[in-house]
């Protein structure tokens, strides 16, 4: 399976109103897979990686910058989800879940992040009748914002505005995040807003009324290029079960 | 009971943090055996937090990689006793640290002194207003002086090589510094940081309305230097990863680098990796504490018996083991009567977003945890509170500490917050806009108060700390107060399209666990000088077991408008003297109750 797995064609069988809706030639051109392209999903089936991708290009599109999914963010979503942060390791999961929170106590679900992504994509899907991905781009942005308004049964467990916030926050995470982490690919975001990384020595700049000139360098950056070594195919498989060890 | 019981040493200290670590290294010249038990791991700048691994925004900002594990330990919250409180069950609102060097590894390094009429602040509002002002607030004095505490403040402000002017040493008053803060005995020990071009627009134009702006105090250092301990700090390089980050420059003062690093091998001093510590035990007559049992790194409970025991654990988890050890009288929100979580406050926060065009450029990725251009002019008592409706203030201040692109995405008002309109104001703002800061007090009320939850616990099986908390209407006045003067500097200032307000304490709104503010948890174990309405006496003793000393923000009888650690590291010293001096050759109560 390995061999014949392409994330790319996953993704790109959300045909021509799909991936980056109105725009699947530069998906393609910004070939956003390559380092992961051969490497089944970590953790996501690919039903929800279409899910991903479709929601992530509503909340954030292509314009004369990459969108979401152009960069990688469901190659992030994933590796996320199969991380040890994506197996809750950063949230205190014991009950009761009583009914009646309150906005202001924050996360009350009882899922770890891997399974409330599990759990809500395949509520919303059910509920929808029809996949996200398979609708055109008015549709699409008609569900996200039903969905982030919380106007959408999700079940007693899971209200729909609070894992709106959940997927915003990690497709937003996906495309700001070092590339490292699979998503931002090739500096795109921090491209687009000019963020210059990880390499920060600014003592004659700080005061300066001047743009900064230089390319990002990420944590990983090869010298010489405007590219960061990220999840690579060799790195890939190896990486998610230790990365987040410390974290 | 714990299975297997140690030799006795002569102080314990919970908690390897800045108040621990200072602890240990006071005691220990005067040649008392210290034994530091702290839950989380040994780590040091030079091997743990180097760039460019330590830069990464996702594993430290957002994944909060050096702060506590809330699956093990938590609390629970709620904002009035009329909800259930539910655990907090990932960290927001504040983010306590967890091994050596405790938060003082990810904090910013804002460091303040409060003003000398924040210490006695019942009996300086009382003087200049009558009593009625603080109705319904249970406002108290620290029981210790500003002049009493200068010594530490200035001490402290040497061992981390604070960069700043001063605005008044031994009376004598420089406009470019803060003209409102107390005489000081001597000058920062080093120059003040430098200031981004916003920083400067702000400077002019605060100055302009008559206000009296001035470089915040920073422990982000401006120039090679060596603290009183021996300790080598280098230059701040203005890197934008400070705060949530540790600091592989050596240029933000935190406790392992200006502390740790210079115990001497010879120095009485151990330290104890995830040694959980679960209660202090109290002798039979419950007049002392015997010692502290903790979970030692292989789960074993084991005791360690001490002379004195020295709770520096961090505020919140200083009251919590107050409770689950049955230290003091718990407070009872109906009756007001008992103290141990009594006086809860917090930071009462507001803001005010600049949007500048293309001729102003803020470049925000640069920047340091305390780099910031502040008036004081609306802090404590500095302004006339007549027919205000409040007590309290805050400092004003641009600060630019911390531009990262994923938690730093300023729009416009008006902005969708996704979509392509987003997308497109992320872009054309991110290099142009700075945030004005109003950092306001936090004053206590009868109904905000820690208690032990009746139904969560933790993964040792006690149960977590309650935190009941939502912003007094004093609070609320006095933050729309605040961001109204902040929006106004805002609108006066050169080249700026757009200004946005946000103000956590907004009439309507309750307090959110949610959003960061700050990890400014203050009040819950006060100082003062009636045990009634303290748990400790004015030298952080604890009038029920004189052998307990309690360190940190816990102390504060209310928040002030200033950030902490400053203050609470000049009690620390203070009560480090008090022990030093008097307490450990002939040990009782200090004070009669
Ligand atoms: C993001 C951030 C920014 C900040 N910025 C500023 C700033 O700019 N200016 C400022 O003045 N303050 C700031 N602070 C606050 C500052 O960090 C704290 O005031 C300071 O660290 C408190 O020191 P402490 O010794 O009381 O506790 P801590 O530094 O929290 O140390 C407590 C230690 O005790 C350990 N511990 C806890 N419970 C137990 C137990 N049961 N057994 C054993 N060990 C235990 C913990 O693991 C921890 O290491 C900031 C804090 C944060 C998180």
């Amino acid at each position: 399976m390995p061999a014949s797995f392409s994330r790319r064609a996953v993704l790109l069988g959300l045909g021509a109103s799909g991936l980056a809706a109105g725009a699947p030639g530069r998906a393609a051109a910004q070939n956003a897979y390559a380092n992961l392209e051969g490497t089944p999903w970590f953790y996501l089936t690919d039903a929800e990686a279409r899910f991903l991708a479709a929601a992530g290009d509503v909340l954030i599109p292509e314009d004369d910058y990459p969108s979401a999914s152009q960069v990688g963010v469901v190659d992030f979503i994933d590796l996320q989800l199969a991380s040890p942060w994506g197996k809750g390791d950063g949230l205190y999961l014991k009950g009761p879940f009583p009914d009646g929170a309150t906005n202001s106590q924050g996360y009350q679900m009882p899922y770890t992040p891997a399974e409330l992504f599990r759990t809500a994509i395949s509520r919303i899907e059910e509920a929808e009748g029809t996949a996200l991905a398979d609708l055109d781009a008015a549709g699409r942005e008609d569900l996200i914002t039903r969905l982030s308004e919380g106007e959408m049964d999700l079940g007693e467990d899971i209200g729909a505005a609070a894992f709106f916030q959940e997927l915003h926050s990690i497709v937003n995470e996906g495309f700001f995040a070092d590339p490292i982490y699979g998503g931002n690919k090739d500096y795109a975001a921090w491209d687009m807003i000019g963020f210059p990384g990880a390499h920060a020595y600014y003592l004659s700049f700080v005061d300066q009324n001047v743009p900064y000139e230089k390319p990002p360098m990420g944590i990983a950056h090869i010298p010489g290029t405007r590219r960061s070594a990220s999840l690579g195919a060799s790195a890939g498989a190896a990486r998610p079960a230790n990365r987040t060890e410390e974290g | 009971m714990a299975a297997r019981t140690l030799p006795k040493t002569d102080v314990v200290i919970v908690g390897a943090g800045w108040t621990g670590l200072a602890v240990a290294k006071e005691l220990s010249a005067e040649g008392q055996r210290c034994v530091i038990l702290e839950r989380g791991d040994y780590r040091h700048d030079a091997e743990n937090f180097g760039g460019p691994e330590e830069h990464d925004e996702l594993k430290y900002a957002r994944h909060k990689g050096h702060m506590i594990d809330t699956p093990t330990k938590t609390l629970s919250f709620r904002n009035n006793t009329s909800e259930t409180a539910l655990p907090m069950r990932r960290l927001g609102s504040f983010l306590p640290g967890k091994g050596l060097g405790g938060a003082g590894i990810h904090w910013n390094g804002q460091l303040w002194r409060p003003l000398p009429s924040d210490l006695n602040m019942r009996t300086h509002y009382t003087e200049r207003y009558g009593a009625e002002i603080l109705d319904g607030m249970q406002v108290q004095d620290y029981g210790v002086s500003y002049e009493e505490l200068e010594p530490h403040f200035d001490f402290f402000e040497r061992v981390c090589g604070t960069a700043g002017q001063a605005g008044n040493v031994n009376g004598e008053q420089n406009d470019a510094g803060n003209i409102f803060e107390g005489p000081r005995s001597s000058e920062y020990p080093n120059p003040p940081m430098k200031h981004s071009p916003p920083q400067k627009i702000f400077r002019d134009t605060a100055a302009s309305m008559g206000y009296h702006p001035f470089p915040m105090p920073s422990a982000n250092v401006t120039a090679p230097y060596e603290n009183p301990y021996g300790a080598q700090l280098h230059p701040c390089t203005y890197c934008g990863f400070c705060e949530r980050f540790g600091c592989g420059y050596f240029a933000k003062a935190d406790p392992i680098i200006c502390i740790y690093d210079t115990f001497a091998e010879e120095d009485p001093i151990e330290i104890r990796y995830r040694s959980h510590v679960l209660r202090v035990e109290k002798s039979e007559d419950g007049q002392t504490a015997t010692g502290v049992t903790y979970l030692d790194q292989n789960g074993e409970e084991v005791f360690q018996p001490a002379d004195t025991v020295c709770l520096n654990s961090y505020a919140l988890w200083n009251v919590h083991l107050m409770l689950v050890s049955g230290l003091g009288t718990p407070y009872d929100p109906e009756t007001g009567e008992g103290t141990v979580g009594r006086n809860y406050a917090y930071q009462t926060i507001a803001a005010a977003g600049v949007f500048f065009n293309d001729e102003v450029w803020s470049n925000p990725f640069m920047g340091a945890g305390a780099m910031g251009m502040t008036i004081d002019d609306f802090n404590g008592d500095n302004f006339d509170h007549t027919d205000l409706g409040f007590v309290g203030g805050g400092y004003i201040s641009a600060n630019q500490t911390n531009g990262r692109p994923i938690n730093y995405q300023p729009t416009p008002p008006g902005t969708p917050s996704w979509g392509a309109e987003w997308k497109q104001a992320v872009r054309e703002n991110y290099l142009h806009h700075i945030g004005i800061v109003c950092h306001g007090s936090s004053m206590p009320v009868q109904g905000n108060y820690l208690d032990l939850d009746p139904t969560y616990t933790d993964d040792y099986g006690q149960p977590l700390l309650r935190m009941t908390f939502n912003f007094p209407e004093n609070d609320r006045r006095m933050s729309e107060y605040l961001v109204g003067k902040a929006e106004e500097i805002a609108r006066n200032m050169d080249n700026v399209r757009a200004v946005s307000t946000v103000n956590r304490a907004a009439e309507g709104d309750n307090y959110s666990i949610v959003p960061y503010q700050t990890t400014h948890n203050t009040g819950g174990a006060v100082m003062g000088t009636d045990p009634s309405t303290s748990v400790v006496n004015r030298y952080g003793q604890m009038w029920d077991h004189h052998n307990v000393f309690v360190f940190g923000a816990c102390l504060f009888p209310q928040n002030l408008g200033y950030n902490p650690t400053g203050p609470l590291m000049g009690l620390a010293y203070w009560t480090i003297d008090a022990l030093k001096n008097d307490y450990l050759q002939n040990p009782r109560p200090l004070m009669d109750a």
